[in-house]
């Protein structure tokens, strides 16, 4: 499993198609397959430039003029800053701890033996299948007990607690593949069981923890079901509640939806482009095996 | 004169700085939520209506937010288990369960009842005492596109009501021509596919066989409700609705009838207002929209070809559970006066349940104002309430998927539809 | 005692293969104080905040909770359950959805990566394009698709009636036997992506003598894929593939979004009907949700621990 002979078969792989039939078949398919994943997303752009009137006369043609003050209307006329900044606040926060209490829990229970090891791994997993409508009422009022509703550290609280299994599931799978050698040796070495979480494990887990850190990302910066019911302030929207109420409010302004989803999608497709790399070497370097 | 304003502007702000700890300590804050984010015209009217109470109530300030009904009843519901809701609160009358939950308080005493229509007062009372402001009311029409119906070869008769024969010439006519017959989405509502149905049924069966029929009294088996679906079913056959109806959503239907691809006629309740007459680059209809309003067609051997529906919808109300009961009481009696009820009829050229004064009216929309009053004069006899406002649970869950989607989509027969109701809805 | 003078951080199995230290200083024990240290953080986080509010509404699946008046109706709520139709047909199209849907996304996951490792040109641009869905939340997902979907501008019927299969145009969302594919399709669409990335990740990590060893074999590519590189991947396919299935067994955002259920509850999933009742029926009774969300998480349960057992995910500890 070393670099180079991660390297191998990929070159070998390309040396393998000759046949210039199947190359063009398999540029034909991947290109459609492009076409599909982010056709949508370009007509979504040339979209967000136009006007209602123009889309509805015509929805698929190139914008003549470009209308970038829909841009401005969208930022102004809505809040998408405040969404954005409220979004970022909660989800990275909440991604940070997750990913480490997760991890702290999941390197116990690949690690030790312990009487009720396996039980306590299910329990932990088990609340990965619990319908999510339904704890909704309870957290609702324990949030309200703690004087904790209505508030992005709330909302947080639960953030974290919605993504412990999946974190848990993910990293106690790739922790228990590390070779128990090295912490016989570590341990030899002197190194205290929580030094050996912080010195050892964490960074030999790092692919899977960056595999952990993305998913949570991504799913919790999408989240919309417990935003709705447990932020009521605008202040405090977060970015796809800020959306809908957004669409709610330019009901039938395909052009202006358009630009304010954009707003909404750019910074996050921009981000990505920027770190995809990093990103997904993390996920290459397999978590999920 | 203006040296003495700008004086007492000095002085006020010197107060008001002198004071300005106290003063924020001493203001309540009350939380409103409302609908409306997507219609301007009422939004100003909320607006406008706190802004002048915190003018007058220093010691009250408001928070109100706009926030799109779904959600809003979302927060809602889960805000007043808690103790959590806004002091005041938007609601409509098929909301009955925050009445019953004891959720609610009563207004009597609070607002000045007398300024509320008894119609409306009725709609929201309940053991002898009212418990909603009535802001929004509306009458189901049938708006038409007079050049369009014009084009196609047919007259609208003097009356402005067509018999079932001629409608159906009407919708048939449409199709040959290219042209959707009726406008109408149900993507988003779980009720616009059933207004031509039910209104009609309100026709045929006189308001009170129609209100035992909406009780689960009157089995959709009966006769003549199996003739009044039989002959829509034949119009849905025809291709009456859009293609798309089951997907399009209730802003889209609007769009769909004044502007692109057009249709004939659009039954929808006189709150087409409020989208319609936003400003065209913004989904609103043409300044130059030839608009009629006619009734819906009168049945064969129909019970009460004048009748009509009316309702409430948009309410405020006010949360039990509120700590700032005076400032939110003194709000809701602030909005519930002749004046606002004009103001409300001017600016939005709709119903209200607050009293208003006909003779000072000076609408913007004033040919719509009068032709939609005129059409309500023409009613002789009005019932109160659409299906979901009688309707409820299992019953209200089937009307919205069967009679108000499956239904005018074309995917059930009259038989599978009148079981499913009965199914859910018939009490025996 | 060699080994360990070697570098620690450096993920190598080592000569070593026996426990170099005896019985009494087990590694793989841990004093309570060091367990409660990892796991106390997370088991407080899952007692207070997932436990704790489940425990809550199992309780309530046993009362009437009307208002503020709350009365005990002992299974009432659960045998209720047992004659409600739409719940059955909410069942049914989730498992659907939930066994069916599960092969598309990793299928198309792994064809992907093998294009990618197939060494197609621009692959960088490729993995980045073809993981962007993954990144837009469904409320945006749900608005792009409903407009692909339109009945008369979408993007689907325009090209079906360039192409003159003008009769194929369909109201995708709008008509029962259509709109739960179509539903699935936009979720597939948005998860291919990742299960890409994963695949891609696996192969990468395959032992490189045995491809090679395949290739002087002169296997053709087919099967390539079918006799070694499918089985080898199996534990990751495997994993993909319950990871996608409990998903789709919760699946709510989108399809509230896109058809809240309907048309004739067609697209209906026990997610979107558990919050119906709770939220979107004239009443505050909270027991009858709470019984279907109970019966719900042991139905997830045991499909979860027999989809475990019986593709035997547990090699994967040993691979």
């Amino acid at each position: 499993m070393s670099p180079p002979s991660m390297m191998g078969p990929r070159d070998r792989g390309a040396v393998q198609m000759p046949r210039l039939l199947g190359r063009a078949a398999l540029a034909a398919v991947i290109l459609a397959y492009t076409v599909y994943t982010i056709g949508p997303f370009l007509w979504l752009a040339t979209m967000s430039v136009r006007t209602t009137e123009e889309i509805s006369r015509d929805h698929y043609a190139w914008p003549k003029t470009f209308h970038w003050e829909q841009f401005h209307q969208a930022w102004v006329g809505s809040n998408f800053a405040t969404y954005f900044w409220n979004s970022a606040l909660v989800v990275v926060a909440a991604v940070m701890v997750v990913t480490l209490v997760g991890a702290a829990a999941a390197h116990a229970l690949a690690r030790y033996r312990f009487r009720g090891n396996r039980l306590v791994y299910a329990v932990l997993f088990s609340s990965i299948v619990f319908p999510p409508q339904i704890t909704l009422i309870s957290l609702y009022q324990i949030l309200v007990g703690y004087n904790l509703y209505n508030s992005l550290f709330g909302l947080t609280l639960v953030y974290i607690s919605l993504q412990l299994p999946l974190t848990v599931y993910l990293l106690e799978g790739f922790f228990s593949r590390i070779p128990q050698d090295l912490f016989d040796a570590a341990k030899i070495d002197g190194y205290g069981d929580i030094e050996i979480f912080f010195r050892i494990v964490l960074p030999i887990g790092m692919p899977a923890i960056s595999t952990a850190l993305i998913l949570n990302f991504i799913q919790l910066w999408n989240e919309f079901l417990f935003a709705v019911v447990l932020i009521t302030d605008p202040e405090k929207r977060t970015l796809p509640i800020g959306i809908r109420s957004f669409m709610g409010e330019n009901f039938q302004d395909i052009g202006m939806i358009a630009a304010g989803v954009m707003i909404s999608v750019v910074p996050v497709i921009l981000a990505y482009i920027f770190f995809s790399e990093k990103l997904i070497r993390g996920m290459t370097a397999g978590a999920v095996k | 004169m203006k040296k003495a304003r700008l004086g007492f502007a000095c002085a006020a702000l010197a107060f008001a700085l002198a004071l300005s700890g106290q003063a924020a300590a001493q203001s309540t804050q009350i939380t409103m939520w409302s609908n409306w984010p997507d219609e301007p015209a009422k939004r100003d009217w909320v607006s406008a209506r706190v802004s002048e109470f915190e003018a007058a109530n220093k010691q009250c300030t408001v928070k109100l937010n706009f926030i799109p009904k779904a959600d809003l009843y979302t927060q809602a519901k889960s805000a007043v288990r808690t103790g959590q809701a806004p002091d005041i609160f938007y609601m409509e009358p098929d909301q009955p369960e925050f009445l019953a939950g004891g959720y609610l308080d009563p207004l009597d005493g609070i607002v000045d009842l007398a300024n509320l229509e008894p119609w409306a007062k009725a709609a929201w009372t309940s053991r002898g005492k009212v418990f909603g402001l009535p802001v929004e009311a509306y009458t189901v029409e049938m708006y038409y596109n007079k050049d369009l119906v014009k084009q196609v070869g047919v007259t609208v008769p003097a009356s402005n009501q067509m018999s079932q024969a001629e409608f159906t010439e009407l919708v048939k006519k449409g199709v040959a021509s290219g042209i959707t017959p009726v406008a109408q989405g149900v993507g988003d509502r779980p009720f616009p596919g059933a207004f031509l149905l039910y209104e009609s049924l309100l026709r045929k069966l006189g308001p009170e066989d129609y209100g035992k029929l909406l009780e689960g009294k009157i089995s959709y088996s009966d006769k003549r409700i199996v003739d009044v679906m039989t002959w829509v079913k034949s119009l849905v056959d025809i291709g009456a609705y859009p293609k798309s109806i089951s997907t399009l959503k209730l802003g889209e239907s609007h769009f769909y009838f004044y502007q692109k691809p057009g249709a004939l006629v659009f039954p929808i309740p006189s709150w087409f207002s409020g989208r319609a007459f936003a400003p065209p680059a913004n989904g609103g209809m043409p300044a130059d929209f030839p608009l009629g309003i006619m009734h819906f067609p009168k049945m064969d051997e129909g019970k009460c070809p004048d009748c009509k529906t009316l309702a409430v919808a948009g309410s405020y109300v006010l949360f039990s559970g509120s700590k700032n009961k005076p400032c939110a009481g003194a709000l809701l009696k602030s909005m519930a006066t002749v004046e606002n009820g004009t103001k409300w009829m001017e600016q939005v050229s709709l119903q209200t349940g607050i009293r208003s004064d006909p003779a000072k009216i000076k609408s913007q929309r004033a040919d719509y104002f009068a032709e939609l009053t005129k059409r309500n004069q023409e009613a002789k006899t009005v019932f109160f309430g659409t299906p979901l406002f009688h309707y409820r649970g299992k019953c209200a869950d089937a009307f919205s998927q069967v009679m108000n989607s499956a239904f005018p989509t074309g995917l059930v027969s009259v038989k599978e539809a009148a079981d499913k109701m009965d199914a859910a809805c018939f009490k025996g | 005692m060699k080994e360990a003078s070697l570098p620690i951080v450096q993920e190598s199995s080592g000569p070593a293969g026996k426990n170099p230290v005896g019985p009494e200083m087990d590694p793989r024990r841990a004093s309570w104080p060091v367990l409660a240290f990892f796991l106390v953080p997370a088991l407080a986080i899952y007692f207070g905040l997932t436990a704790y509010p489940a425990f809550k509404t199992f309780i309530d699946s046993f009362f009437l909770i009307e208002g503020r008046e709350t009365s005990f109706v002992g299974f009432a709520h659960y045998r209720e359950l047992m004659h409600d139709g739409t719940f059955w047909v909410a069942v049914r199209n989730t498992m659907i959805w939930s066994f069916i849907a599960p092969i598309l996304d990793v299928a198309t996951g792994l064809l992907l990566a093998l294009a990618l490792y197939a060494g197609v040109p621009f692959a960088r641009f490729f993995r980045v394009a073809w993981f962007t869905p993954v990144l837009l939340s469904y409320v945006v997902v749900g608005i792009l698709w409903m407009w692909i979907y339109n009945y008369d501008w979408g993007v689907l019927n325009v090209a079906l009636r360039a192409v003159g299969l003008e009769h194929l145009a369909s109201s995708w969302l709008g008509d029962p036997n259509l709109a739960l594919g179509s539903v699935m399709i936009t979720h597939a669409w948005k998860w291919a992506g990742f299960n890409m990335v994963v695949c891609l990740a696996a192969i990468h990590s395959l032992p490189s003598e045995v491809l090679e060893a395949s290739e002087l074999d002169n296997c053709g590519w087919g099967a390539k894929l079918f006799h070694i590189i499918i089985p080898m991947l199996r534990p990751t396919l495997l994993n993909l593939y319950i990871l996608a299935f409990i998903g789709k067994m919760k699946v709510f955002d989108l399809v509230w979004i896109m058809t809240a259920g309907g048309p004739l509850w067609a697209t209906e999933t026990v997610s979107t009907y558990v919050y119906k009742r709770a939220f979107n029926w004239n009443t505050f009774d909270l027991g009858y949700p709470s019984a279907i969300a109970a019966v719900w998480f042991g139905v997830v349960c045991a499909a979860v621990l027999i989809l475990n057992r019986a593709f035997g995910t547990k090699e994967r500890l040993e691979y």
